[in-house]
């Protein structure tokens, strides 16, 4: 039967898509590849070992710029006026979250080509000459520079998070573990991700890195599953429209992304597999790209499951 | 003394004849596949033979603290001098953060400008010619009441002051400006 009073077709209250869920994996992708590897050039430089030429910290140069350039790419795509993009650039409402994202992504998205700059200084060089003495410059701050890039991170990996839970009517999202949990599976998914590229472009005898990077692996699943039972339980806890929000893990195609994707691929693989499986797998390549991609796997069905569930329950 | 534009509806008084709906079309150009006010025919409430319906408008609350404009990068959701929540096409990028935020769902895309609209208690128009809105002067059963709710002697102060009212959500904090007076036989369903 149809109503009078018109079409709901512009109620529907799924308004952000899977562009921007694409875009929140890109941007955590990015974020937490460069906050594992410069956390690794740290621990390496304060036991006084060699930090250069690691594949792992070779792997986040190539991912941090390429993957949050991907998802500017697909954010700008996803605005109704993709032409009138600068207008965000030049205006500025500061009770805004995404106002202080874009002031954050301003500073991280150049220090991202640094970046790649410092790692792969020499294969630049080799092409483009004229750099050098630029590099130089870099070189000489390029401490302060990874705090500041570090510390960037940090604020573009929380920030997607707070993103969200600015929105007051969904009770899903507008959670204070929100921000907590972006940043921990952005952890989570950025040494997976490392872990993948350098095991399959470089060389990974350079180093044991790899296996460093991959032992942050269980205490960073640890906080992210603590983030989405607290998220869970809080709403439990939260009034009517929140706890009917909890069916969001219980039922509908959301529910099976949730337990097989996000619980299944993201954590209980990796986690179970970097116990159960036998010493000698454990080195191998294979055993590394397919946990690894497992990890990668489940957070972009976590940030799907966000995206999407969080918007169908209303407050 | 500023103003304070609220709108009242009479939820008795409401047919749900949708006058408003395409008065407001009309008014505001509004492109035929979008809307800015519904008045939903909730029901039938109650038990046979007596039955009811709920009518439920649908339409911008122009809230007080108002989560659209809190949320829009760039300031082009914004609050007028005169209180009303309006969009300045020129700053809007479409990033549609505003249509997610607002509680009430009533933001939406304007197909032929690209940019989000909803109802601004025809500010541009009605409004500033000092008129009523267009739902307002044309609905049959007088259900709605607008006016500066600063102004103890306005028709929407006396309404407020004298009968018993609701808003929509209000436990979200957003303070909206348009009142509800519930029907009789109805209980209050936000
Ligand atoms: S009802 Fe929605 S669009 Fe209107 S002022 Fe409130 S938040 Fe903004
Ligand atoms: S869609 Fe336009 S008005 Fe809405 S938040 Fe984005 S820039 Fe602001």
């Amino acid at each position: 039967m149809n109503n009078i009073w018109g079409s709901m077709e512009q109620y529907d209250p799924v308004v952000w898509n899977w562009m921007i869920a694409v875009y929140l994996f890109m941007a955590g992708l990015s974020a937490g590849s460069v906050m594992v590897a410069i956390g690794l050039r740290w621990y390496k430089r304060s036991r006084g070992l060699p930090v250069e030429g690691l594949p792992v910290i070779k792997a986040s140069a190539i991912i941090g710029p390429a993957a949050i350039c991907a998802g500017m790419a697909l954010l700008v795509f996803d605005l109704t006026k993709p032409f009138d993009f600068y207008l965000i650039l030049l205006n500025y409402n500061l009770t805004s979250v995404m106002a202080w994202g874009v002031l954050v992504l301003l500073l991280y998205i150049p220090l991202m080509f640094v970046y790649f700059a410092l790692v792969f200084q020499q294969v630049l060089l080799e092409r483009v000459p004229a750099l050098t003495g630029l590099i130089n410059v870099l070189r000489v701050i390029e401490q302060p520079l990874l705090k500041l890039m570090f510390v960037l991170a940090i604020g573009v990996a929380i920030y997607t998070g707070f993103l969200l839970s600015a929105m007051i009517s969904y009770p899903i999202l507008n959670t204070a573990v929100l921000p907590a949990l972006f940043l921990a599976s952005a952890l989570s998914m950025g040494s997976a991700s490392n872990i993948l590229l350098a095991t399959l472009a470089f060389n990974k005898s350079d180093s044991d890195c790899i296996e460093q990077v991959h032992r942050i692996e269980y205490p960073v699943a640890f906080n992210e599953a603590l983030c989405l039972v607290l998220l869970f339980v809080g709403l439990n806890f939260s009034g009517p429209a929140a706890q009917a929000a909890t069916a969001a893990i219980s039922s509908g195609v959301w529910a099976q992304v949730f337990w097989f994707g996000v619980v299944g691929l993201g954590l209980a693989v990796p986690v179970l597999a970097s116990t159960l499986a036998p010493v000698a797998w454990r080195h191998s390549k294979a055993f590394l790209i397919g946990v690894s991609s497992c990890t990668i796997l489940g957070v972009l069905a976590l940030r799907h499951f966000v995206v999407y569930a969080g918007q169908m329950y209303i407050s | 003394m500023t103003k304070r534009y609220v709108m009242v509806h009479d939820e008795n008084k409401c047919i749900g004849c949708q006058a408003c709906n395409v008065a407001c079309r009309s008014e505001n150009s509004t492109p035929d596949a979008v809307t800015r006010i519904q008045v939903r025919i909730e029901g039938p409430h109650g038990h046979y033979p007596d039955l009811h319906f709920k009518y439920h408008r649908v339409s911008c609350q122009q809230c007080e603290n108002a989560p659209c404009v809190e949320v829009c990068p760039t300031g082009a959701a914004y609050v007028g001098d005169d209180g009303i929540i309006s969009i300045n096409k020129d700053k809007c990028v479409g990033c549609q953060y505003c249509i997610a935020a607002c509680p009430y769902k009533v933001r939406f895309i304007n197909p032929e400008t690209r940019v989000p609209d909803k109802c601004d208690f025809c500010k541009h128009s009605r409004l500033a010619e000092g008129k009523q809105p267009a739902c307002v002067s044309v609905c049959p059963t007088d259900a709605l009441t607008f006016g500066d709710a600063n102004d103890p002697s306005s028709d929407v102060a006396q309404l407020l002051d004298t009968r018993i009212h609701f808003q929509d959500k209000a436990h979200l904090g957003t303070k909206p400006r348009v009142y509800r007076i519930p029907g009789k036989r109805g209980g209050i369903n936000q």
